[in-house]
């Protein structure tokens, strides 16, 4: 519970300091966002670690939700993780969240590109806020887990229809002003008797597709 | 360990701002110090992207009280803010590096960095005039040729000494990311600049081009993982250089090898010890300084917590590791939350490389006998210090009762913070940058 508030607060301080970092002078340090998406990493899995084991009793209730117990993720902070990392498609075919996501949303596939143009990218990052041409498939999924999740402490202010609200595409400040006060209203609901997690859990491929898209956004400049 | 005295505080203020003695200007904030390589010169940059160059004293047997004092030479606007247009972003004036170009005339040359650009200075002396032209008169307005009766020879007259500084080279445009580094190689004809993820080499005397010699951008940016931290050239093997990254790793790269030194030579690398894994591991690990030794048998670097001493023939450890301040190991989170844990201390050897020192918080810093193992903590401060006083050293407790003379670890002021020091090459004298204040101590046994 500790661990889960401790590593929430390292996360919401880490993307306010990224999202800070775009104001100083002389843009955006290469160095300077590497590590803080190496410790808003760090904090994730941690944070994910700790609530898998706070959750695990729970899955076994809902075995008709998801066939991956993984995915089970009400919490606002993976739903945020989630959408950003549906900014960019992920070439990874081995991400366990990717397979179902396909199977849920065919009608939007087609394979995607590996690498996303630049201007694309860059566009995605810009304050214009343009609509992507690639739709987010992680945003859906994000939805159904919502959907699916029926936690209280999610308000429902703060989960517009990405595809309605802003296009495939939000610019990353607004993503990340989301993330930073969904990050703030959430508020963890695990059982206090889930330990903190010693090792964690194998590598959560959102997790390095947060950290390759913060490094991104980092790059476009 | 030898006492340190300090002679006189150095102050360092732009001359058309008042300041008092507790505020101070970003633009005032020391970012650089060198001396040169006789010791007779210091320079200094500034966030303002100012160059300010102190030069020492002659001893003279009237004023033996005054022996060696540091006073300024030249002062000089090296780099200025300008704009990006393509990326709409601004380009910091703040000099990251200044290094000294080996005397070969009666000129000083060196080099001074920002982000983007290097320029190469020639700072000379000027105490002569010529008198008497022909065309022009004494204020230098024309003459109307029409009263020129006679023709005269200009003759060169004394005239009071004038520094002056002119930029005489201008390296542009051949870094897509923010330099951090800048080596002199030993062949005083080119030199190297380090930015996040290349290195390219130069040419003095070629501006437009630039060798790029190591590149670690991966063709996927997603896969980034660490960058470049710093780099220095061997002091005496003109195709050795070392660079360091975020990582805690150093490569040597030799450059005979191939034409781009992708490919290391060396790989340093100490195996993290598993009962010091903490949340912020990865930052602490990050280098922030490597300097090679006088002799070029050594290797120091400099992370967040350590100074370590690397022989070159010994890859997989450091041959010492000296803890700067481990009481701040239980403090990362506050110092990750104040953006201390950022911080790029610097690190230097002094000039028989049997002493190493460098910058701490509180405005201390730490000085390391190699031979000894003993080590000292030392104060900048103008409250503590008064003329020819020595130095005291300083204690932190870490726990448990405080002594009078202690300073506990919630006590410390963060915001005071040693980040540059340089050694005199030859003499134990000491520059430390303490925010807009250049301290300039020395050894009271010479």
């Amino acid at each position: 519970m500790e661990v889960q508030k401790e590593a929430q607060r390292i996360m919401t301080l880490s993307v306010w300091k990224m999202y800070h970092s775009r104001m100083q002078r002389g843009g955006l340090r290469l160095h300077r966002s590497l590590q803080l998406s190496l410790v808003m990493r760090s904090a994730r899995e941690l944070y994910l670690s700790a609530k898998v084991e706070a959750h695990e009793p729970e899955v076994s209730l809902q075995p008709a939700r998801s066939p991956d117990p993984r995915l089970h993720r009400p919490r606002e902070a993976e739903a945020e993780a989630a959408r950003l990392d549906g900014e960019q498609p992920s070439p990874e075919p081995m991400d366990t969240q990717e397979a179902p996501r396909a199977e849920e949303a065919p009608p939007r596939g087609g394979p995607r590109p590996a690498k996303v143009s630049r201007k694309r990218r860059s566009s995605s990052l810009s304050d214009g806020g343009d609509v992507g041409l690639v739709p987010s498939k992680k945003a859906r999924l994000e939805e159904e887990e919502e959907e699916a999740a029926a936690s209280p402490e999610v308000p429902d202010r703060l989960q517009p229809s990405p595809a309605q609200a802003e296009g495939a595409f939000p610019n990353l400040a607004r993503v990340l002003q989301r993330r930073f006060s969904g990050l703030l209203n959430c508020s963890p609901a695990a059982p206090p008797t889930a330990p903190p997690a010693c090792e964690a859990k194998p590598a959560c491929r959102p997790a390095d597709n947060m950290l390759n898209v913060l490094v991104r956004a980092v790059v476009a400049f | 360990m030898k006492c340190f005295s300090r002679y006189l505080p150095y102050i360092f203020r732009p001359p058309n701002t008042i300041l008092s003695s507790s505020c101070h200007t970003e633009a005032d904030i020391i970012s650089t110090v060198e001396f040169n390589h006789t010791g007779e010169l210091l320079a200094t940059g500034d966030k303002g992207g100012r160059v300010v160059i102190f030069q020492r004293e002659q001893e003279s047997k009237n004023q033996i009280h005054r022996r060696g004092e540091y006073n300024v030479y030249s002062t000089f606007q090296s780099h200025e803010p300008e704009f990006d247009y393509l990326k709409s972003l601004e380009i910091e004036e703040k000099i990251n590096k200044i290094r000294w170009l080996p005397q070969q005339n009666a000129a000083y040359f060196l080099l001074s960095t920002n982000d983007k650009t290097v320029k190469l200075w020639k700072v000379s002396e000027r105490d002569k005039r010529p008198e008497g032209y022909n065309l022009k008169d004494e204020e230098g307005r024309l003459r109307d040729p029409a009263t020129i009766t006679t023709l005269r020879v200009p003759v060169l007259r004394p005239m009071d000494l004038m520094v002056e500084a002119t930029p005489r080279r201008v390296f542009a445009n051949a870094h897509t990311y923010h330099i951090n580094s800048i080596s002199v190689n030993s062949d005083y004809e080119t030199y190297m600049s380090a930015d996040d993820l290349r290195i390219n080499l130069w040419n003095f005397e070629i501006t437009n081009q630039s060798f790029n010699i190591v590149d670690i951008k991966p063709a996927n940016m997603e896969e980034l993982t660490e960058v470049i931290t710093a780099a220095e050239f061997h002091p005496h093997h003109c195709n050795t250089f070392v660079y360091s990254s975020s990582k805690g790793t150093i490569r040597l790269c030799d450059m005979r090898a191939s034409a781009l030194c992708d490919r290391h030579t060396k790989f340093f690398e100490e195996p993290e010890d598993p009962s010091n894994r903490s949340f912020f591991s990865e930052i602490i690990s990050s280098i922030s300084d490597v300097k090679f030794s006088h002799s070029g048998r050594y290797i120091m670097t400099r992370d967040y917590l350590t100074v370590k001493v690397w022989d070159l023939n010994m890859e997989n450890r450091p041959i010492e590791t000296y803890q700067v301040h481990d009481y701040l190991r239980s403090k990362l989170c506050s110092l990750y939350e104040n953006d201390c844990i950022f911080d790029k201390f610097e690190c230097v050897w002094n000039g028989s490389d049997s002493v190493i020192m460098t910058g701490s918080y509180n405005n201390f810093f730490r000085m390391f006998d190699r031979n000894t193992k003993r080590d000292v903590t030392l104060e900048a401060s103008r409250e503590n210090s008064k003329p020819r006083a020595i130095l005291k050293p300083r204690k932190v407790c870490v726990g448990g009762k405080r002594r009078k003379d202690e300073i506990s670890v919630d006590s410390l002021d963060f915001s005071k913070k040693i980040l540059h020091t340089a050694w005199h090459p030859s003499e134990n004298i000491i520059a430390v940058a303490a925010t807009n204040n250049l301290y300039i101590f020395q050894d009271k046994v010479n």
